[in-house]
């Protein structure tokens, strides 16, 4: 199925133009028209009545229609966005934000990645409590007043930022006291509309929603370039771990979909495997969590250790024999992958490679496995599971990585900043720059970096 | 009374026993005059379905389900001493909110009742956060809550040997990252001088670093000198613009 049938079934559209339902619910929802629709029904009244302004979906965004719980089309921009970045992924593995731009760079997609952002925070408030709801309310709107500003619409990339941002949406839509308590703040930082107004992004989307628009895209690369390059990804088992937050807060804003699991799973992720010919396999714990906690996986690590190892990574093990755990969150992709070492002081060693959809479809469709998804980071055994997709030249890749730092780290050692500048020129122009909210390219993505002040 | 009589089995602390019955209806009610708490609260069936999916229930001696009876219940006492410890073994994941029947959120109750806790500075809450200083240091000066530097082999000795490897060379490995996400060793990406004072005054406005002064005084001077010496810096570069 492509998008076309998807297409065809946009039926009703409400007056507003924020709720689009299909002629007939795709597969079995109670209350299928009534559970979460009233937050835009709300939207659109408190932007008739001057309180917000939705920052709208258009035609330059590219949208493509995608199912949620309960029914309502979601529409997920694919093009000119805004890159709400996290700080798990580019903090810890880098690999996941590299694989999002790598694809956005060869689908010729329009983006901006920016350093006028800060994280969500919500990581700091699930774990210690030191935050409250209008904090949260006042970063995520300071945020995506920022992105409005730009022209571009936000993507955001990490699932706690994704569900707190729905979550806090959803308070400030349903709470005047929240709403009057930010206003002040943002007007303080200059976040409002010229005409007082709070900036709220017409639909929140993960980056997740995004790989699985983009999902058919993927796989006719993967044809493309990747089967080109020997890589078959056909026989690899892989078992799909969801992030909470992406698909426990705020439930009915997540993609469903009818050919995925008869819609009684979340799609994304296991949409893009099916899509790439992978074979996606069941297990009994899909619903646990990953065992991160926020706090525990910093003060309780038994905690994360014993609920990851036992009740998620012992299951996928035995019970599917998967090649790959596939996640998309930061903290879930840490918790699998950090904790399996340990495991071999009790005898529950069950090594399973792990790593998040765009980075595996990146492989699939031929990125450098160091370069671009960056695996060298990964704790997990990935080999075994590189040399199943055919990418079996990994040691000579990881080599010339391996190299290349090595020569970074002696040019700097030794002080030679030209010569260094000069290699990454050359080493850059590998993908297109990013660009700022000037709009102007920057000179060298690289060499502007605070890294070479300090 | 020692614990419960319907299934709290934690004897009541003598901290909380020592605490002024007025007092501990205080901190609820400041519970239950959160604006969530009605959003999170709406009755219960009493079916543990809640506690059965939470993977919490599984390692700790912690229930959701407790805590929406003890709401329900009113047990001031109850809720008062899970607020010391019992409430820190809840992980945030929300499996209780999606499956509870009647869409009560527990992890959104816990949430409040930290905040409560943290706000009110109590003592269990000074110690139990203790080893999170680093992510309160992190987030509340840079905006972003995980670095790269941040996961130091000698603090995650079980992550494995691959962690040392990770380290070695990691200002060139992040510099050697062909796209401009990532590149900065100290925070996640270089979160602009601009964007980090907007933050501040988020902090400032809505009692953040207030909160954070009774908590940990330590580790609030820490942070008020990064922050002053960050908007001095701002002051500097927007006087030399104009």
């Amino acid at each position: 199925m492509g998008h076309a049938k998807l297409d065809s079934k946009w039926g009703y559209t409400s007056p507003g133009g924020l709720l689009r339902y299909p002629e007939e619910p795709p597969f079995p929802v109670k209350e299928y028209d009534a559970h979460y629709d009233h937050i835009f029904e709300m939207m659109e009244e408190l932007e008739a009545k001057g309180e917000i302004l939705i920052h709208r979906i258009t035609e330059e965004h590219q949208p493509v229609p995608v199912y949620t719980r309960t029914g309502r089309i979601k529409l997920i921009p694919t093009n000119k966005l805004w890159h709400h970045k996290s700080c798990g992924q580019c903090g810890n593995i880098p690999g996941y934000p590299a694989s999002v731009f790598w694809f956005m760079n060869k689908f010729g997609l329009d983006y901006l990645n920016e350093p006028h952002q800060t994280s969500c925070t919500a990581w700091n408030y699930h774990g210690s409590g030191t935050s409250n709801p209008v904090a949260l309310a006042a970063v995520w709107l300071r945020n995506m007043h920022q992105a409005w500003k730009t022209g571009y619409y936000p993507l955001i990339h990490c699932g706690t930022s994704f569900g707190s941002y729905k979550e806090t949406r959803e308070q400030l839509i349903m709470n005047k006291e929240l709403r009057d308590a930010v206003k002040p703040i943002l007007k303080k930082l200059g976040r409002l509309t010229e005409d007082g107004r709070i900036v709220i992004p017409q639909e929140i989307v993960h980056y997740s929603e995004w790989v699985h628009a983009m999902r058919y895209r993927i796989a006719e690369l993967y044809q493309k370039e990747g089967k080109a390059k020997g890589i078959d990804v056909s026989n690899v088992r892989v078992a799909i771990h969801n992030a909470c937050h992406t698909y426990k807060m705020i439930a009915d804003d997540y993609p469903y979909d009818p050919e995925v699991f008869n819609g009684q799973r979340p799609a994304a992720s296991t949409a893009v495997m099916q899509a790439l010919g992978a074979q996606v396999v069941d297990y009994s714990t899909w619903y646990d969590c990953c065992g991160f906690g926020f706090r525990h996986i910093l003060t309780e690590r038994e905690f994360t250790r014993s609920f990851a190892i036992q009740r998620k990574l012992k299951v996928i093990y035995e019970e599917v024999k998967a090649d790959v755990i596939i996640t998309h969150d930061t903290g879930c992709t840490t918790t699998f992958e950090k904790n399996q070492w340990i495991g071999k002081a009790h005898g529950m060693y069950y090594p399973v490679a792990v790593m998040s959809d765009v980075m595996f479809a990146a492989l699939a469709c031929g990125a450098h496995p160091f370069k671009v998804v960056q695996l060298y980071w990964n704790c997990s055994s990935y080999e075994p599971l590189l040399e199943k997709m055919g990418i079996t030249n990994w040691r000579e890749l990881k080599k010339e990585w391996e190299d290349t730092v090595k020569y970074i780290a002696e040019l700097e050692k030794a002080g030679k900043y030209d010569q260094l500048m000069e290699f990454f020129k050359e080493y850059d122009l590998y993908e297109p720059y990013s660009r700022t909210s000037t709009g102007k390219p920057k000179a060298s993505a690289t060499a502007n970096m605070p890294l070479f002040k300090s | 009374m020692e614990g419960h009589p319907y299934g709290y089995n934690i004897p009541i602390s003598e901290k909380t026993k020592a605490v002024p019955w007025e007092e501990k209806v205080r901190v609820i009610e400041e519970v239950k005059s959160d604006f969530r708490f009605k959003e999170y609260l709406f009755g219960c069936l009493n079916c543990g379905v809640c506690t059965a999916s939470c993977p919490s229930n599984r390692f700790f001696d912690y229930s959701p389900r407790e805590i929406v009876q003890r709401f329900l219940e009113e047990d001031v006492e109850v809720l008062y001493d899970m607020m010391h410890e019992y409430i820190w073994a809840c992980s945030q994941c929300f499996t209780c909110w999606i499956r509870c029947p009647f869409v009560n959120n527990p992890g959104g109750l816990v949430a409040i009742m930290r905040e409560v806790a943290v706000r009110n500075a109590f003592e269990a809450t000074k110690d139990l956060l203790k080893p999170y200083g680093r992510v309160l240091l992190k987030v509340m000066t840079t905006g972003n809550q995980l670095s790269a530097d941040m996961l130091q082999p000698d603090f995650f000795p079980d992550w494995g040997p691959k962690m040392a490897d990770n380290m070695e060379n990691l200002r060139a490995k992040r510099m050697a990252i062909p796209f401009d996400v990532g590149k900065s060793v100290k925070t996640a990406w270089e979160v602009s001088l601009e964007t980090a004072i907007e933050m501040y005054t988020i902090w400032r406005e809505t009692g953040i670093f207030e909160m954070l002064e009774k908590l940990d005084p330590n580790l609030y001077n820490v942070i008020m000198d990064i922050v002053e010496e960050n908007e001095e810096r701002y002051q500097e570069l927007y006087a030399e613009e104009e």
